[in-house]
Order: structure tokens, then sequence, then C-alpha cells
């Protein structure tokens, strides 16, 4: 059973690559990219859970206590919120495609020519 | 190139990487068994050293707090790229009327809703407050706090009105606290090199350990992380508001 967690991560990006190369609209490509991203979060995770040991909050236990990496629980946290924005700074860019070019299909869109 | 020889190209990639992938899933240390070095040096002495007992906030805003300046300041550009693009034509002129769908005639508000908006907003803000504060005791801290109050900030919009939503969230408050954040932990890190320390070095008292005021330089950060967050949510979701907004005839967009 010790591979299910890598092959979720190996999954994940798969479907969300693959959903990435099949969109046909710039918001469900956007949740794609979400997706890929997750993947991370799994394999981040994953790497830093440990059998029998508790959540890295010492208030009321001894610090000897086995527990989980914080390290990778932290770079999670920073994934998290990094992604939320940078999801937010798409979607205002596909908001302004759909108002300069009138559609938000990226097999419509061509390159500009000046 | 069309879908078909975007699909094939692809295919030919993941079957060129699938052996590599296969290979790493077998061979990776078992699951629930790695060997973690770097954390359990941290969850040793962080207690010890930082007088926190939050291990996670140990690492944000202390040990690789370095890496959370970076964080911040991509979160910040990030916001900042959001904003410069949504209101680019429209400027800086807000709207007080929430988004209309075509001629549909507006409802009021059921009491209902109002009732519970009223009930919940203080209560999520509050927990989102208590977040922020317990960074350094229980799991939390500036990041998360800060989502949650700035997403329950919305509540005023659900259960009040749009106009009061837009008078109390003033753009250019949260747009000057978004980069005070930013600065708040920039200076963080150059202020200690006034004394001889390294730069994010925590040279503040430490104060006692369980205590809320634990950590030294960790809570100004944390203080700095959290408002940062609450004003960069807050902006994304006062532009993204007003997006929707159809314009009447004979109005400036």
């Amino acid at each position: 059973m010790s591979y299910v967690p890598w092959a979720t991560a190996a999954w994940l990006s798969a479907v969300g690559i693959y959903g990435v190369i099949t969109s046909r609209h710039y918001v469900h490509l956007i949740g794609c990219l979400t997706v890929v991203q997750s993947a991370t979060y799994v394999a981040l995770l994953s790497v830093g859970y440990r059998f029998g040991s508790v959540a890295p909050i010492f208030y009321t236990r001894s610090p000897s206590t086995p527990a989980v990496d914080p390290v990778l629980q932290a770079l999670v946290l920073t994934d998290i919120v990094v992604g939320a924005t940078i999801t937010a700074l798409l979607l205002a860019l596909t908001l302004q495609v759909h108002k300069k070019r009138g559609t938000v299909n990226p097999e419509r869109l061509r390159p500009f020519r000046q | 190139m069309n879908r078909r020889t975007r699909l094939v190209v692809a295919g030919i990639c993941a079957l060129a990487i699938a052996p590599a992938v296969a290979v790493v899933i077998v061979h990776i240390p078992a699951f629930g068994h790695h060997p973690l070095p770097y954390g359990d040096a941290i969850n040793r002495a962080a207690g010890a050293e930082r007088h926190v007992t939050n291990m996670v906030t140990a690492v944000n805003f202390d040990y690789r707090a370095f890496d959370t300046l970076g964080e911040e300041l991509m979160l910040v550009a990030a916001v900042t790229g959001t904003l410069v693009l949504l209101r680019g034509r429209r400027g800086e002129n807000v709207s007080d009327r929430a988004a209309q769908a075509g001629d549909r005639p507006v409802c009021e508000r059921s009491e209902a809703v109002t009732l519970a908006c009223r009930i919940f907003l203080p209560l999520i803000v509050t927990f989102g407050l208590y977040v922020i504060l317990h960074a350094g005791l229980t799991p939390g801290g500036g990041f998360q706090g800060g989502a949650i109050v700035a997403s329950g900030t919305l509540l005023l919009y659900l259960g009040e009105s749009y106009s009061l939503w837009r008078r109390l969230m003033h753009s250019l408050i949260f747009d000057m606290l978004e980069a005070a954040g930013a600065i708040v932990l920039v200076l963080c890190g150059l202020l200690p090199m006034l004394s001889g320390a390294a730069f994010l070095e925590n040279v503040l008292p430490l104060g006692q350990t369980r205590a809320l005021l634990a950590g030294g330089l960790i809570l100004v950060e944390n203080a700095g992380v959290a408002v940062a967050v609450t004003a960069g949510f807050i902006l994304l979701l006062l532009e993204f508001l007003e997006e929707t907004r159809a314009t009447r005839g004979g109005e400036k967009p």
C-alpha cells in the first residue's frame, strides 16, 4: 500500500495536464492547473508523514513525542497561499482576454498582429 | 497545433516520462517511514530555542523566514498585478450598486439572511483573529487567519448591501495595508542588522513558552503577514465583485 500516495500525486498531475491540453475554456484551464498544483500538496504531505506520530504542536505534549515534519507542512502552506493569489491573477487575465478578444477559448486565440 | 496533434505530442511525452515516474514510485522510501532529519531537529530544538509550541510557525517565521519573505513579495506582486489588470480601464472609481443579471428584478434580501450574517460575521472575524493571534501556540497563523477574516467580511455584502460593503472597504486603505504588511516583513529582516545580527535574526526578547506574546520577532512577522494577507484578499474580492457589475445605459464603464 505504500505506493498509493505517490501514485495519487502522479495521477493528479497527469489528469490536470490532460485537462490543460484539451481545454476549451480558460476558466476550465485554470481549474486544471489547480488540480496539477494539488498533486504537490499530496506529494509534500506524504513525504512528511510518519506512522504513529502527532501533529508538530507541542502545547500539551513534550517535544520528544514523535511528530510529523513541520518543514513540509510549512511548504504546503506557502504553496496554497501563493496558489490562491496566482489563480486570482490568471482569472483577471482571462477577464482581460474576454474583453479584448471576445472569446476565452485558447484554440480560437491567435497572436496579435500589429 | 490542433487538439489531436497536442494529444499525440503529450502522449509521447507521457510514455517517455512514465518509466522514470514508475521507478521513483517503487524506490522512494516507504510511506510513513521517511527519514526526516531536518524536521526532527526543528521539533526537538524549536521549543527551547524560540519559545513557541507550533513548529510550523517556527519554520515559517523564523528558521525559514527568508522563504516567507519571498512568498510574501510574490503574494503582493500577484495582488498588484490583478489590481492593475482589473482596474485598468475603470480606474479607481467604484460603484455602490451590486451586479444585476440582465433585466431581472432585484429581490429584497430575506430577513433570515441578514440575521444569519449579523450573527456569523462577528463570530467568523473573531475566529480569524484568534487564529492569527495564536500562531505560535496552536495550529494557525497570519496566512490562515488573514484568509478567514477577509472572507468573513463578504458577509457584509451578503447580509447588508453592496453599497455598505463598498463604503466600509475603502480600496485606498487596503492598498496601504497590503504594502505596510510587506514593508513590516522587510524591516524585520533589515532592522536586526543594525544591531550586528544577521538578516531576519530573532533578536527580540522571546517571552515565556505557552504565553500569547512569546517568540520575539515571530510575533511581528506574523502580524505583518496577517495584515498583508487580509488586505490582499479583501482587495481581490473588491475588484472581482466590481468586475461583475454590469453597466447601465449612459453610465461610464
